[in-house]
Parts: C-alpha cells; sequence; structure tokens
C-alpha cells in the first residue's frame, strides 16, 4: 500500500504552478491599460509561464489517470503532533511581525523566543527566560547598540535610552 | 606606476600590510556579518559608513573592501551547516554544501569553502593587480543584447539544478522571474503586479526574498528534527591532523578553484551581473565539465569549491569597471564610490594617473585581506561544524528572530519582514513539493535585470527583436547557450544507453 500511494501524484504538488498562473493572470490583468511597452514583459513572461504550467497540468492529469490521485497533506505540514507546531510557529513569526511596531526589537524578539522555545519543547521555564533574554539582549547590543539599525523603539528601547 | 618591479610590488604590498590594525576588525565584522543572512557587505559598510565617513580615504577604503572580502566567505558558512546561505552569492553553495554536511563532512565542506573563498579571492586579485587595464575593457564590450544573453545562462541553471524534474524546475524559475518582474515599468513607471502595496513600488527587495525563501522555510523544515543533521553525532569537532588532511584536500581541487575563481573575476567585470549570478554560472559550468555530474547536488566537493570560488573573484572583479572607468560594478563598489566622491578623488582613469599608490593599492588591500584570512581559516574549519549539533529547538527560534532583522535593516521597512514571511512560506511549500528555492531565487534576480536590458536593446533598435542577434560577441554567446542547455540531456542519454547496454552484456 506504501508503495502505491508513492506513485499517487500529490495534489499538494499543484499549489506552486497554480499559485503562478493565478499570479500570472493578476500581472497580465494588472497591464492591460498600460501602453505596449509596460506590457511586453508580463505578455511574454505570462505565456511562457502558463505554458510551462499547462505542461505541467497536463503530465498530471495524465499520471493520475494512470496511477491515482492522493492529497498529501501529510507530505507538505508533517505528521499532526509536528504539523500542529508548525502551524502555531508559523503564526508566532507572523505575530511577532505585527508586533514589532509596538514591542520594540528586544520585548518582541524575547517574547517571540520564549514562545518558540517552549512551544518546541525547550524546558524547564528558567532555562527558557534566561536563554530568550540573553539572546534578545545580545541582538539588541549587537544590531542596536553597535549597528544602529534603525527599528521602531519599543519600551526597553526606550528605558535604556535613559541610561546609555 | 610600474608594477613589473619588484621594488613596485613589495612596496605596494608593505604598504597595504601596514593596515593589519583595520583589516583584522573589519575581516572578524566581515564573516560575521556575511554569515548573517540578509547582512550583505554593503548594508554593512552603509550601517558602518559614518565610520568610514571619519577615516582617512585609504583607511576607509581598506576596511571596506577587507570586509566586502570576508563577508563573501563569511556567507558560505551558515549555507553549509545550515542550508541558509548567507548572502546571494552562497546561494549555490547550498546545494553540495548542506549534503556534506548531512553526510557528516561538515568540517570538510568548510574547509573546502574557505580554502576556495580564499585561494579563489587571492588568485584573482593578483590577475586584477596586473592586467587591470587589459580587463576594463571588457566593460565595453558587453551591451545590453550580451547581457540578456549572459542572463539567459542563469536560466539555463534553473534546468540544470532542479535535474530530478526540470519541468518543475523551469516553473519555479518562471515563477521567480515573473515576480522578480514586480513593480514600476522602466519606461512608464507604471506598478505592475504590486497588490497595491506602494512598498512593492520598487520590484521585490531582493534580501527579504533571500531570508525568507532560505532561513525561514528552513528553519520551519527543521523543526521536525532534533539536529540540523539527522544524526548530530556526526559532525563533531575534528582534529588538527584531520583538519589539515581537509586543507590538503581542498588545495588538491587548484585547477577547479583557479578556472572558477578566473570566470567569477570575468562576470564580476560585468556591471550589474553580481556574486549570485557568477556563483550559479560556475556550479553549473563546473557540473557541465565534470567527469561526475550526477554527484552534483548529493555532497560532491566540485559543488562547493565552484560557487566559493566563483563568487570571491567577484569581489575583486566589481572593482575593475569603478577603478578603471568610474562605473561601479555592484552595490559595495557603488558605496565605495560615494565614500571616494566624499572625500573628493576622482574614479575611473584620472585615479590611476592622480592617486595610482590609492588604486593599485585597493586590489593590493584584498590580496592582503585573504592572506591574513588564510590564518583563520583553521579554527574556523575546526570548531565551527559544531554548529550543527545545537538541538533545533534553539537553533530554528533564534534564526528566525535574527534573519528577520536582516530582512529589515537594506530598508528599514516592517513591511519587508512580512515580505520575508510570505517568501519563507512560499519557500516552504516549494521545498516539500520538489520545486527548488535556489530556481525561485536566481528568478527573482534575474527578472528585473533581463527585462532592463531587454528593454533597453529593444528601444535602441526600435522594437526589432532581431536586435537579440546583431552583434557577434551575442552571436557567440547564443550559440554557448544552446549548447549548454542541450549537451547535458545528449551526454545523459549517452550514459545511460552505456549503461545499459554494459547491464545487458554482464546479464
Amino acid at each position: 500500500m506504501d508503495g502505491d500511494s508513492k506513485e499517487r501524484v500529490r495534489l499538494v504538488d499543484l499549489i506552486i504552478p497554480v499559485s503562478a498562473v493565478v499570479y500570472a493572470i493578476y500581472y497580465v490583468a494588472s497591464v492591460r491599460d498600460f501602453p505596449f511597452q509596460a506590457q511586453i514583459t508580463g505578455l511574454l513572461l505570462g505565456s511562457l509561464l502558463g505554458l510551462l504550467c499547462t505542461i505541467f497540468f497536463i503530465r498530471f492529469i495524465w499520471q493520475a489517470r494512470r496511477s491515482g490521485i492522493r492529497i498529501g497533506w501529510i507530505d507538505l505540514i508533517g505528521k499532526p503532533s509536528i504539523g500542529l507546531k508548525r502551524l502555531i510557529f508559523a503564526g508566532l513569526i507572523l505575530l511577532s511581525t505585527f508586533a514589532v511596531p509596538w514591542g520594540g526589537f528586544t520585548l518582541t524578539t524575547f517574547v517571540f523566543l520564549v514562545a518558540s522555545f517552549h512551544l518546541l519543547g525547550v524546558r524547564p521555564l528558567t532555562r527558557v527566560l534566561v536563554t530568550a533574554a540573553t539572546a534578545a539582549i545580545a541582538g539588541w547590543l549587537f544590531f542596536i547598540v553597535l549597528l544602529g539599525a534603525r527599528f521602531p523603539r519599543g519600551p526597553f528601547e526606550l528605558l535604556m535610552s535613559y541610561w546609555i | 606606476m610600474d608594477l613589473t618591479s619588484i621594488d613596485t610590488l613589495s612596496a605596494l604590498f608593505l604598504h597595504a600590510l601596514g593596515y593589519w590594525w583595520i583589516m583584522i576588525p573589519a575581516v572578524l565584522i566581515g564573516i560575521v556579518m556575511g554569515a548573517i543572512p540578509g547582512f550583505a557587505a554593503h548594508n554593512t559598510i552603509i550601517i558602518l559608513l559614518p565610520l568610514t565617513l571619519a577615516f582617512d580615504v585609504e583607511t576607509a577604503l581598506v576596511f571596506m573592501t577587507a570586509l566586502y572580502c570576508a563577508s563573501h566567505l563569511g556567507g558560505g558558512i551558515p549555507a553549509i551547516l545550515l542550508n541558509i546561505p548567507g548572502t546571494g552569492g552562497a546561494a549555490a553553495t547550498t546545494l553540495d554544501g548542506y549534503a556534506m554536511t548531512k553526510k557528516g563532512e561538515a568540517a570538510k565542506a568548510l574547509m573546502l569553502c574557505f580554502v576556495a573563498s580564499v585561494i579563489g579571492g587571492l588568485l584573482s586579485a593578483v590577475v586584477t593587480l596586473f592586467a587591470l587595464p587589459v580587463l576594463a575593457k571588457a566593460g565595453y564590450y558587453i551591451h545590453s543584447v550580451e547581457m540578456v544573453v549572459i542572463m539567459l545562462f542563469g536560466l539555463a541553471l534553473i534546468a540544470a539544478i532542479a535535474a530530478d524534474d526540470m519541468l518543475k524546475g523551469l516553473i519555479a524559475g518562471g515563477f521567480g522571474l515573473l515576480l522578480g518582474s514586480m513593480g514600476a515599468d522602466h519606461i512608464y513607471a507604471a506598478p505592475r503586479g504590486t497588490f497595491g502595496f506602494l512598498e512593492l513600488f520598487d520590484g521585490v527587495p531582493l534580501v527579504p526574498a533571500l531570508v525568507g525563501l532560505f532561513a525561514i522555510s528552513e528553519a520551519i523544515v527543521m523543526i521536525e528534527q532534533r539536529f540540523v543533521v539527522t544524526d548530530g553525532s556526526t559532525n563533531k569537532t575534528v582534529s588538527w591532523g584531520e583538519t589539515l588532511r581537509n586543507f590538503a584536500f581542498a588545495i588538491s581541487r587548484w585547477w577547479q578553484i583557479t578556472w572558477t575563481s578566473l570566470l567569477g573575476l570575468l562576470i564580476g567585470i560585468l556591471p550589474g551581473a553580481g556574486a549570485s549570478i557568477a556563483a550559479f554560472v560556475a556550479y553549473q559550468q563546473s557540473r557541465l565539465y565534470s567527469k561526475n555530474p550526477e554527484l552534483y547536488g548529493k555532497g560532491h566537493p566540485d559543488g562547493v569549491v565552484a560557487p566559493e570560488s566563483a563568487n570571491n573573484g567577484v569581489t575583486t572583479g566589481t572593482m575593475v569597471p569603478l577603478l578603471a572607468i568610474g562605473v561601479p560594478g555592484g552595490s559595495t563598489a557603488a558605496v565605495m564610490m560615494i565614500v571616494l566622491q566624499y572625500h573628493g578623488f576622482p574614479f575611473g582613469p584620472r585615479l590611476f594617473v592622480e592617486s595610482p599608490m590609492l588604486a593599485y593599492g585597493v586590489i593590493m588591500a584584498m590580496v592582503v585581506s585573504y592572506i591574513l584570512m588564510l590564518f583563520m581559516i583553521f579554527p574556523m574549519a575546526r570548531y565551527m561544524s559544531r554548529v550543527t549539533v545545537v538541538p533545533t529547538n534553539y537553533l530554528v527560534p533564534i534564526i528566525v528572530a535574527f534573519s528577520l532583522v536582516g530582512a529589515f535593516v537594506p530598508r528599514a521597512f516592517i513591511f519587508d519582514m512580512g515580505i520575508a514571511f510570505a517568501f519563507g512560506i512560499l519557500g516552504y511549500i516549494a521545498r516539500k513539493t520538489g520545486y527548488h528555492v535556489a530556481a525561485i531565487l536566481i528568478g527573482i534576480i534575474l527578472g528585473p535585470l533581463i527585462e532592463r536590458s531587454f528593454m533597453l536593446a529593444m528601444r535602441i533598435s526600435n522594437n526589432d527583436p532581431m536586435v537579440m542577434f546583431s552583434s557577434n560577441i551575442g552571436n557567440v554567446l547564443w550559440v554557448c547557450l544552446i549548447l549548454t542547455l542541450a549537451v547535458p540531456p545528449l551526454i545523459e542519454r549517452r550514459r545511460k544507453r552505456a549503461a545499459a547496454a554494459s547491464g545487458a552484456t554482464a546479464g
């Protein structure tokens, strides 16, 4: 059965070509009212991508008719225990990018690291807190104090600016 | 200045060596920053610009060149150990470097990377020193048509890299090209495919795309492993004896290092064609002419040597048009041009007339920087492979947190961190479904470059597409390109036939 399922084509393999075709259509639509010279790249690349994806879809259908089809969800996100961790971790990354303007670099990095370490199984909590605090402060010293990266200032940076 | 005289050369060398005090910190900063995804040399130099402007012009240039050379060496470290290139030029190093790490050969791969970088960079710097006036002329013969064909070589690589499924490789590359063509068009400044975001008006920012496609996607993949490599015990610290044997092995690839670094030097001379293109071209050419092309992508030493020597060959190459004709060959050279301008120095031919010591001194500073790096590679190659035995539950969050900083720094837009996240998800899906992320990245890099050269050629020729076949150099390059695409499948077919025939005879 396993060997059989390996040969079956996976629906998840279509994500990239379908996304490419959707973006190509959007790209061409976004230039439809422009002069020809502004359209030419979109038309050339869109046609090329459309041709390649059409060949891929034909091959996919041909292989699916020959050996069957499966979703391939586990191949994409992993077993349920890992898959859930992955989704939460991706959510944490997204949340941290939204939080930076309010929390500033150091505090956001600290909270992100604490949550991620805990999610990925680092124990005990003291080790999580110490490692996260060390990494966040090292990052602050290196990127902000030493290199002067223009990150939004948060409570920690404002507090430290009184001392430094 | 007579460079054929030993006296002049030794005076130049000793003069450059006198700046060791600024070179050593510059090399250390360069290696560290090169190893952090997103912190390319020009970003670091821009961040440190107030410091460099405070120096006198010679110290500033020595500092910048040393940092620039070292950052290319540093970029290979995470590419080999973590499958995350520190700089775009190291993206091709991941293909075989990480495969070697997975086989427990991280220390060997690092030594190959360091030796190829140092010897390749040193060699191209020495060649540049003597051939500067001749090399400078190469830039005059490369116009928009030739640039289009050269960059199409990059597209040929996409097929070569994704050899397991060429169609998937081409789709990934085509998708990358279209994403790379996002933003304002070159003539009417009309925004195309930007989803209405002003931040994408200038196109897809390369650094966040690199960070997302490689660092974030790899971090999300890594969650399922306990260590970076499945068996953490295979990459323990090697002995000094083993380190020396790895060094001797790396030196034994001297011919590979020589020709790929010179290829990098030639590509570096072309304005706009940077380390990423050089590294991929060198990788593909090395594979094309190899006796064992089937080993590439599976941890072949030459697959590490070729891109690393080429991307270090580029470092001196980008200086050639700046020094010889006053046109910066890359972004770091552009920053150096600003520093020269700030100090009131001329660039181009006048620099050689008015300040020859400064002009040749920049290249000699590169020679000295590479010599200094030679002494640093032994301890680095011995101990750095230990990174792979750090448990991933510590490593993954730290990689993501610091890579996002790299995505933010070049433009200081929080939006770019979101871009890195989006490309991280795209890269993750690509990795899990067999579409090579390097193919997407090379498409994104080449997209705007091909478009600019293509549009320029079309405008010059009043929209006559035959202009693409109007130049002799261009036509030779077209033939080479067709051969590059056609020869590997033919060789492969012949090998399969030979294997089948020998199998039948044995049976």
